[in-house]
């Protein structure tokens, strides 16, 4: 296919697809860093640092994924008071959060490898 | 991009989310809310050099313009929400299907489960808002009362949550996750006068006080016709297989009788099928009751707790 072709609202749904499907992987590996507690703008502002803007669909969606993680029982969370603001809501990863943080990095890994693998030797 | 003016304060910002988000369900719109606020404000604190208007201007692009961030929670809710519910039963086509389908459905044992909880629940609340209530009030000539009032009052508001939670899980009616903020900028004392205009803290309160009298309903209709049909079917089967006697009064006429070891019914033998049969419909129509309450009483719960809040 003509690269003139390409069409930007394509790229753009297909960025958003790649991203619904890593971004709890995301989450999980930035709260298994962490050795404290994280809340919700904390948590998005280290995705955006380490991540390099590649995560980059809007911070907004992240809030949603976390509550998901939790009612899954991956993370575990409390409200505490803050000395700048509302109350904020802290999470932390759960020991079944780190065995599915194993589980689903080992699956990315694998599929990066072999998509890799497929798109070797195309054309950049 | 926009035509619409762009907000510039964080009240401001929260509106202009609330009202694209309208028609969304009251309980997700709080969720939005809750997160952006939280967002909004630990971006402020971060950045102390700046405005509030330039701070809501940058954050339009990381966490998305109000349109934006609901498009996104409307999203969300209708892929994961509906992958994290338990999935709706089949649809059964024949009306007898659907009759005893119901014992297929998760949602029926649930709803049984929260008719029968509703009773220890309902005592609970409703000795809390009483006793609060009126010690705080009776008290308030003397200069402990308005504390108390006003603890009860913050007290009322954690237990609706953990009410919403139990109610969500139970009834599979969606509800808020997160407590209300209140409005920030507001002195000690504002705040403490919002808590006793809010709407919501009224119908809170109207709502604990009537789970007295639902658990009381909800719990002796549970208990009595799980009773009814449970010994409509096992009543036959002990005759059958021998291990109780018919046409025996006891004392009067009864369905099952135990004295020492010795089971014995009244009824006579020729009937035993019919009874058999009754209790087993019973039985069905049993969880299709508690279905119904169990949908009626999320749709009060939601509005009570929730509803209110959103379009005061």
């Amino acid at each position: 296919m003509a690269s003139e072709a390409h069409d930007d609202t394509q790229l753009r749904k297909f960025q958003k697809e790649l991203s619904a499907g890593t971004v709890s992987l995301a989450l999980l590996a930035v709260l298994g860093r962490a050795g404290e507690p994280m809340y919700g703008y904390q948590i998005a502002k280290t995705l955006e640092r380490v991540g390099d803007g590649v995560l980059s669909g809007k911070q907004s969606a992240l809030y949603p994924v976390l509550r998901n993680l939790e009612a899954a029982g991956l993370l575990d969370s409390s409200v505490e008071p803050s000395d700048a603001g509302p109350p904020r809501r802290y999470y932390r990863i759960t020991a079944m959060g780190r065995v599915a943080l194993r589980e689903r990095a080992a699956a990315w890994r694998a599929t990066r490898d072999s998509v890799d693998a497929v798109l070797e030797g195309t054309c950049e | 991009m926009n035509s619409q003016r762009l907000p510039s304060t964080i009240p401001e910002y929260l509106e202009h989310l609330r009202r694209s988000l309208a028609g969304a369900d009251p309980a997700l719109i709080h969720d939005a809310l809750y997160d952006a606020e939280e967002y909004l404000r630990s971006e402020l604190a971060e950045n102390p050099g700046r405005s509030e208007a330039e701070v809501i201007a940058a954050v339009a692009s990381s966490y998305g313009a109000p349109e934006e961030v609901a498009d996104i929670y409307r999203d969300t809710e209708t892929t994961v929400q509906t992958a994290l519910r338990t999935p709706p039963p089949r649809e059964r086509r024949s009306v007898l299907a659907r009759f005893f389908g119901v014992f297929a459905d998760p949602r029926a044992y649930a709803s049984l489960f929260y008719m029968l909880l509703s009773l220890a629940t309902g005592v609970f609340y409703f000795c809390w808002v009483i006793t609060g209530f009126s010690i705080g009030l009776g008290l308030s000539i003397t200069i402990i009362g308005i504390p108390l009032l006003i603890l009860f009052f913050g007290s009322v508001r954690v237990l609706s949550l953990v009410e919403g939670r139990i109610v969500e899980v139970m009834l599979g009616e969606r509800m808020p996750r997160r407590p209300l903020y209140t409005v920030r900028g507001r002195s000690l004392w504002q705040r403490i006068g919002d808590m006793f205009t809010d709407p919501r803290t009224w119908s809170t309160l109207l709502y604990f006080v009537l789970m007295l009298p639902l658990g009381i309903v909800y719990f002796t209709l549970a208990v009595s016709l799980l009773a009814t049909s449970v010994s409509c079917i096992i009543t036959p089967l002990m005759v059958w297989t021998g291990m109780a006697t018919t046409n025996l009064q006891i004392n009067g006429w009864h369905m099952l009788h135990v004295d020492n070891g010795i089971a014995s019914t009244s009824l006579s033998g020729w009937s035993l099928p019919l009874v058999l049969v009754g209790g087993i419909l019973l039985l069905f129509a049993t969880m299709h009751i508690a279905r119904g309450i169990g949908r009626l009483h999320g749709l009060l719960a939601k509005h009570l707790l929730v509803k209110t809040a959103q379009y005061a």
